[in-house]
Parts: structure tokens; C-alpha cells; sequence
């Protein structure tokens, strides 16, 4: 009777300690994840379920704002943002789908933004939330700036480097046009000093400049790294200017140079050598290493493309580069960037301020570039036609062909795409190393 | 303590553009060096070939001249 008696109270001692630790474990469980405490099922009537079902709907969540809802950041948002904001933003996806596809506005990249803007819109899902795909496609590989580096590897392994290496000082002009940036920088910061419209910190103007560098995965990856928060914004800005440069630029190199300048024959460019492309990728890496390693995560992935692609021996990989690698990475790349299309991230005062920046930023370098075109003349030796300038601003190729058309408005006879492509490249290794000195202002 | 904004903004202009023009003066004197030398020790098979081609493109433009003759000389024969 009493072993009996001992037993009965073991066992009920061993199972209240086993059940105190489950509830402990269940507590624990239920501090960390609340969202995953289950509700027991209970039963409601059709009615009740039905009237259930509509509040779950999106034109429910839209007129009617949940109150506890954050945003993908889990910052609270206003009503506004969370009803008709997100009705807005749907409709600027709509248009970019427009401008992509009708315009032909940079579709490659416009039509992930687009919807990956439509998707981060859209009420109760949570798509661009922490897990949400679109917020896993950013975490992957836009908050660590792996994307825009991917990126640049392919735009290397497609890039020729042979009309700059023929007439190396048009080098010159892809670094005149990087004004565009340090002017803009100049531009946002004074706006946020002398006026009350905008409040950029240092990092904010920084970001926002280097869309006048004209380099998509540049301003990307800047952006991400200065002012994430501003990313959605710059990236279109971005992209939108890129895909306005055949109207943007011509007033500008029209205005800025007389008949004479525009009909100015350039010499043939002389043939370049194997061994010289394969050198120069190496070259320009060791230059970035010894005066500026900051841009050297871009310069380098760049360096590594063109180098695979001039090597010769390895056509799969600079192949995969060119095509399948940046397919895909274009991809998340644009989703990622859509997913900060959110209406409490981009319906904000500051996004009309960037857009408006990012347009000065791009003239200005357009301009600087031709004026430097004009004070090379200045000095003896072959003569350069200022229209080749504006293409220092990095847009490959569509810059070079932009010069080349105007060119040809004046002078049918006269080509200038390859004396362009000169200062366009060196524009893309200007706009990197402006990044490079931005970073090392702020590390 | 307040920063001059506008101030930064300049200093960060000037820092930013001379690197800029520095980097890129660099590889313009890079790039003469490399190709001066890539010409001087490396003169590539390029040399060779270019004698040699117009002399092949020749062979090719007298079979051409040959051939369109004798065609010229078959339909008149006709």
C-alpha cells in the first residue's frame, strides 16, 4: 500500500514537472511569436463567417485601415498610406507598365520595378514585409548590395573597351560629366539649408546625387548603402532618366556648342590590340586598388567581367555573364527595388524633391561633358567634337548613340558612335570611382 | 554642433572631382604606357597578317574577275 502510494506520487510529481516545463515552452513560444499562437476553431454561423470573410477583403482594408497595421519597416503608418496611398501607388505601377511597354522606357528594368511596386501595395498580404517574398528577394540581395555588384559583372563581361583604349584622353570627358553628381550634391544640400521643402542629411544628398552618374546599378548601390530609405525613389529616378536620354540630352549639346563644333571630323581610331583589352581590366584594378580601394567592390566585379570576356578562353562563363547571370539578377533586382514602392515609402514630399534633383543632376553632367569637350579644343592636337561628350555620362551605349545621332542631324557623312563610346565606358569607371569617394567620405 | 551643410556639400565637390580627374589622368598615362610597350614587345601576329591579306583578298578579287569573265564569255558563246 504505501510503495503504491510512493509510485502514484512519483508519477504525479514527474508529470507536473514535464507538463510545467511544456507550459514554460508554450510561454516562451508564445513571447517570441505571438502571430503563432493558435486560436482554438470555433464555430460561427454562415452569416457570421461571410461577414468575416468581407473584412478580410482588400476594398475592406482599403476603405478601412487596420489600426495595428505596420509597414514592411514596422514603423507605424498613417491611414492615408495604408488606404487610398496604396490605391495611388497601384496606379503609378500601371503607368510604369505604360511607359515600359508603350514608350519603351527601359522595360528590362521598368517592368520588375512596376510590379514588384504593385505587389509591396497590396493590403493585408504583406508581400514586401520580412517574410513576404519580395522582402526576402530585398534581404537577399539588396540589402547587402549583392544585386547592383552582379550586375556590374555582366555589364563588364559587355563592355568594350577597345574605343577608349584608341584615344585614351576622351577618358576626360567621362570624368568631366561626373559633375553632374558633385553639382547635384552641392544643389540638394543647399535646398536643405535655405529652404524648408526638403530636410536631406549629408548621406540622403549623397545618395540622391549620384543619380546624375547615370548608372543604374551605381545609384542602386549607393543608395542602399547611404539612405535605404530612399532607394525606391532613386532607383526609378534613376532608371526613368536613363530611358529620357535621347529627349534629355539633345537640347543641352545643341545649346551648348555652334555648327562649326558639331560638324568636327575625328580621325579614325587606330586599331587596338588583343593583349592591350586583356591588360586593361587588370590595369584599371590595380589603379583602384592603389588609389582608391573603396570603389574597388565596383570596379572589381566590373574588372572581373571584362577580363573574363577579353580572356578569350572562357566563352561559357563571360556568356553566362552577359546573359543568363544579369537575366536573373535583373529580375530580383527589379522586385527588390519595387518592393520599396510601398505607399508610406514613396507618397512622401521627398520623392518629388529627387526626382526634381535627379533631372538637374543628369543636365549638369550632360553640360559639363560637352564644355569639357570645348576646353579640350582648347589645347593643340586632334580636335574632339563636343557632341561626344555628353555620352561621359555613364548610360551604355544609349548616351553614344545619342551623340551619334546628332552628329548625324548636322553631317551625314560624319559617325561618331565609337569616338563615343570612348568617354561613355570611362563614364561608367568615373561614375564608380565617384561612389568609391563617397563611400570613403562616410566609412 | 551645427555643420554648414552647403559647406560639406563644396568640400566634398572639390575632394570628389579632383579624385575623379586623378584616377582618370592615371589611367590615361596607364593606358599610353601599356600600349607603347604591348607594341614594342608584344607586336602581335596582326602585323604579319595585314601584309598578308590584301594578297589573299587579290587572289580572291582575280578568281572573282576570272569566273565573272568566263561567265561573261559563256553567255556569249551561247
Amino acid at each position: 500500500m504505501k510503495t503504491l502510494m510512493i509510485k502514484l506520487l512519483l508519477a504525479l510529481s514527474l508529470f507536473g514537472a514535464v507538463s510545467a516545463t511544456a507550459s514554460e515552452a508554450h510561454t516562451v513560444a508564445a513571447h517570441s511569436v505571438p502571430a503563432v499562437q493558435e486560436k482554438a476553431y470555433e464555430s460561427h454561423s454562415v452569416g457570421h463567417m461571410l461577414v468575416n470573410f468581407a473584412k478580410s477583403t482588400g476594398v475592406y482594408a482599403i476603405l478601412n485601415p487596420d489600426p495595428n497595421e505596420l509597414s514592411s519597416v514596422g514603423k507605424p503608418m498613417n491611414d492615408f498610406h495604408k488606404g487610398w496611398g496604396r490605391v495611388i501607388m497601384i496606379l503609378i505601377a500601371f503607368l510604369l507598365f505604360y511607359l515600359a511597354i508603350a514608350k519603351g522606357f527601359e522595360p528590362l528594368l521598368l517592368l520588375p520595378i512596376g510590379f514588384g511596386g504593385l505587389l509591396a501595395n497590396i493590403p493585408v498580404a504583406n508581400i514586401a514585409g520580412a517574410h513576404g517574398f519580395l522582402g526576402v528577394i530585398y534581404q537577399m540581395g539588396l540589402a547587402n548590395e549583392f544585386f547592383p555588384i552582379v550586375i556590374f559583372m555582366g555589364v563588364g563581361a559587355m563592355t568594350d573597351f577597345g574605343p577608349l583604349l584608341s584615344n585614351p584622353k576622351t577618358a576626360l570627358l567621362g570624368g568631366a560629366a561626373q559633375f553632374g553628381i558633385f553639382g547635384t550634391l552641392v544643389g540638394a544640400v543647399a535646398l536643405t539649408q535655405y529652404t524648408d521643402m526638403v530636410d536631406f542629411t549629408l548621406k540622403q544628398a549623397s545618395a540622391i546625387s549620384i543619380i546624375g552618374g547615370a548608372d543604374g546599378p551605381t545609384s542602386i548601390y549607393i543608395a542602399t548603402k547611404l539612405a535605404p530609405e530612399l532607394l525606391g525613389a532613386i532607383a526609378v529616378a534613376s532608371y526613368s532618366y536613363m530611358a529620357l536620354v535621347p529627349i534629355i540630352q539633345p537640347p543641352i549639346m545643341k545649346a551648348l556648342t555652334n555648327d562649326k563644333e558639331r560638324k568636327i571630323k575625328m580621325t579614325t581610331l587606330r586599331h587596338v590590340s588583343r593583349m592591350e583589352k586583356l591588360i586593361f581590366p587588370v590595369m584599371v584594378l590595380v589603379l583602384a586598388i592603389l588609389v582608391l580601394p573603396d570603389s574597388t567592390p565596383l570596379i572589381g566585379a566590373f574588372a572581373f567581367g571584362n577580363f573574363l570576356k577579353e580572356s578569350g578562353v572562357v566563352e561559357r562563363l563571360s556568356d553566362t555573364l552577359q546573359n543568363a547571370l544579369i537575366n536573373i539578377t535583373t529580375i530580383f533586382l527589379g522586385l527588390g527595388v519595387g518592393s520599396k514602392l510601398a505607399a508610406d515609402q514613396f507618397l512622401v514630399g521627398d520623392t518629388l524633391a529627387i526626382l526634381a534633383l535627379g533631372l538637374i543632376a543628369f543636365s549638369v553632367g550632360t553640360a559639363a561633358g560637352v564644355l569639357m569637350a570645348k576646353l579640350m579644343n582648347l589645347f593643340p592636337g586632334h580636335k574632339i567634337n563636343p557632341l561626344i561628350g555628353s555620352a561621359g555620362v555613364s548610360a551604355v551605349p544609349m548616351a553614344a548613340r545619342v551623340s551619334n545621332k546628332v552628329g548625324m542631324e548636322y553631317d551625314r557623312s560624319n559617325m561618331l558612335l565609337m569616338h563615343a563610346m570612348g568617354p561613355n565606358v570611362a563614364g561608367v569607371i568615373g561614375s564608380a570611382v565617384a561612389a568609391g569617394v563617397m563611400i570613403s567620405i562616410f566609412a | 554642433m551645427e555643420v554648414n551643410l552647403v559647406e560639406e556639400g563644396f568640400k566634398f565637390m572639390v575632394l570628389g572631382m579632383s579624385i575623379v580627374f586623378l584616377f582618370l589622368i592615371l589611367l590615361i598615362v596607364a593606358m599610353n604606357i601599356m600600349s607603347k610597350i604591348v607594341h614594342r614587345y608584344f607586336p602581335e601576329p596582326q602585323a604579319a597578317q595585314t601584309p598578308s591579306s590584301p594578297v589573299q583578298e587579290g587572289g580572291d578579287k582575280l578568281k572573282k574577275v576570272a569566273a565573272i569573265a568566263a561567265a561573261i564569255h559563256h553567255n556569249k558563246s551561247k
